[in-house]
């Protein structure tokens, strides 16, 4: 049984195709990669299936579960979680005040009972503070507990918005190039907190553009060209694929490995 | 927590007050004002400066429920206490109505919406002279009464709007450090990302506007049985403005900061009354260097100083008392 299956999916934003007839399955349990050059329709895809965007056409099914027609908060409530390109952190809030936000649909507490601040609501904010920690922690973050969000270097921001986005403990866990701009140091403990992530049994759907790291991390990838699919298969199968060669690497294979 | 030691000493202020300067014109009319505009304050901060969403038509809400007190005790007879809540039940539905559709808007679009229903509702007010008495107003409004116990001195009042004040002070600061109240906080910082932490982000705009309107609504019953008297100018776009003004005076998104704000806009255009013909432009020119000088609000801002400056005294070695020489 997949994961997440995608069918004929289609997206054009006024004529310009973004996504167009994509078709996908992602079996549990895997880093499954998405890659291709800019403008290939990864972000489109990542909001598509997300909620964002409603598809032109096609089917999203996560678990059983059609996606079409969801908002953003009811496919976070299948448990799909994700990160973003450019950070959408809360930067008015404090670093643990994020995770915790990541962690509202493991909580149930109303605005009433919250005013009142009810003995079980009590329980509840230390509960919610623990889970915070764990996420935290997970993402060895647990230093920077303290701090202000907007008080945070960039790398930290990049490793808090995937904490925040565990804290909701997803089931799929997509991610929009974790790795950009991140030094080396950081990408090799990127790669170590994906694995991680993976086999705590959160599946991983990675859109990267730094190819030592998808080629390193994933178990399958799928190559876009131009908003629909030209390859898909095994990190040593996309490497070898002359379809892939030619479009996507300009006839040389040069990755840093 | 120091929200905690905050609440204990606005407490404190309100209670010590009265008793060292009993019968005092800044203490029970001036400070009741004061109150009054806190609790409007610390509302509109709960939409404004937590969740983001401006609002320049929140004297309306304080108008609504001003009003359908005063219309309700005067011309029908009511006892003040149904009227109060049959106000809270008609501001709270038309905000709930108003919410979606307006609240998909954002930024100057929501001010612009906002002001638009704020002037509406003036004009109603003005107009509607069967109901409202018109411009001159609604006037022998009976006064509130617990049981008994008849909230007719200045005392009295000052009582039971200080109580109300730290009521909804209370319950801000809870609201704003529980589950709910991150998810305003949450959707200020990106709405994108609250929508995908689980948090339905329209349905939280709504309630949280509704719950700002709510509040608004009960200020303006109190208003108009403190004052026995309502007028369309005790609600229009003028006072929208002051209320965001001492919002954003005390700094925004700090329950405390709305209070602060609310007191010192209310006391600042009494004390300047000795300068007479300059006192507006004092005024203004007040608020003008608050605002270049601390652009985060005063509150927030002298917070921010003090903590600078107890950071960099612990930071110096050599002056800790506690350390050995």
């Amino acid at each position: 049984m997949n994961l997440l299956e995608v069918e004929g999916l289609e997206k054009s934003f006024g004529g310009v195709t973004a996504i167009s007839d994509l078709h996908f399955e992602v079996p549990p349990g895997l880093v499954y990669s998405v890659i291709g050059p800019n403008g290939a329709g990864k972000t489109t895809l990542f909001n598509m299936l997300s909620g964002i965007y409603k598809p032109d056409e096609g089917r999203v099914r996560f678990d059983d579960h059609d996606l079409n027609g969801l908002l953003p908060h009811q496919v976070a409530q299948l448990g799909v979680s994700r990160t973003f390109q450019n950070l959408q952190l809360f930067f008015n809030m404090s670093v643990l005040d994020n995770v915790m936000v990541g962690c509202h649909l493991r909580s149930h507490s109303g605005p009433l009972s919250g005013a009142l601040r009810l003995p079980n609501v009590r329980r509840e904010e230390e509960l919610t503070e623990h889970w915070g920690h764990e996420a935290l922690e997970f993402c060895g973050l647990d230093d920077l507990i303290g701090r202000e969000a907007s008080a945070l270097p960039y790398g930290a921001l990049k490793r808090l918005e995937i904490a925040r986005a565990l804290a909701s403990r997803p089931r799929l866990l997509m991610m929009d190039e974790p790795a950009a701009g991140l030094n080396d140091t950081e990408t090799v403990e990127l790669r170590a907190l994906i694995r991680r992530i993976c086999d705590a049994g959160i599946t991983v759907l990675l859109v990267e553009h730094n190819m030592g790291l998808v080629m390193q991390v994933s178990d399958r990838i799928l190559v876009l060209d131009y908003g629909s699919r030209l390859a898909e298969g095994s990190p040593e199968q996309i490497r070898s694929d002359p379809k892939v060669i030619e479009a996507y690497l300009g006839g040389e294979v040069q990755y840093a490995v | 927590m120091s929200q905690r030691k905050g609440f204990y000493l606005l407490t404190l202020l309100v209670v010590l007050l009265p008793l060292l300067f009993p019968d005092n014109y800044f203490v029970t009319v001036v400070a009741v004002s004061a109150g009054l505009n806190a609790i409007l304050a610390v509302s509109l901060n709960l939409l404004m400066g937590y969740a983001g969403q401006i609002s320049l038509g929140h004297a309306a809400f304080f108008g609504m429920g001003a009003y359908t007190s005063a219309i309700l005790t005067t011309k029908f007879a009511w006892n003040p206490w149904p009227a109060m809540v049959a106000g809270m039940i008609l501001t709270g539905t038309i905000a709930f109505f108003m919410a979606r559709p307006v609240l998909k808007l954002k930024g100057h679009y929501l001010a612009m919406a906002t002001l638009g229903f704020g002037i509406i509702i003036n004009i109603i007010l003005v107009q509607a002279v069967g109901l409202t008495g018109g411009p001159d107003g609604l006037g022998e409004i009976p006064t509130l009464s617990f049981f008994g116990w008849q909230v007719d001195t200045d005392l009295r009042w000052y009582i039971v709007i200080g109580s109300c004040m730290l009521l909804v002070v209370w319950l801000a600061l809870n609201l704003i450090n529980s589950r709910s109240g991150r998810a305003l906080r949450a959707l200020h910082g990106s709405e994108v990302a609250a929508e995908m932490m689980g948090i339905d982000t329209t349905a939280t705009k709504t309630g949280v506007f509704v719950m700002a309107a709510l509040i608004a609504s009960l200020a303006g019953s109190l208003f108009a049985h403190q004052q026995s008297f309502v007028s369309p100018d005790s609600c229009d776009f003028f006072f929208s403005i002051e209320l965001v003004t001492m919002v954003v005076l005390g700094g925004m998104a700090s329950t405390y900061g709305a209070v602060f704000g609310a007191i010192v806009l209310t006391f600042l255009p009494e004390l300047l009354v000795v300068f007479e013909d300059f006192e507006v432009m004092i005024f203004g020119a007040i608020l003008m260097s608050m605002m270049i000088f601390l652009p985060q609000g005063m509150f927030v801002g002298m917070q921010n100083l003090l903590q600078r400056l107890t950071h960099r005294r612990s930071a110096l070695p050599g002056e800790d008392p506690n350390e050995p020489a």
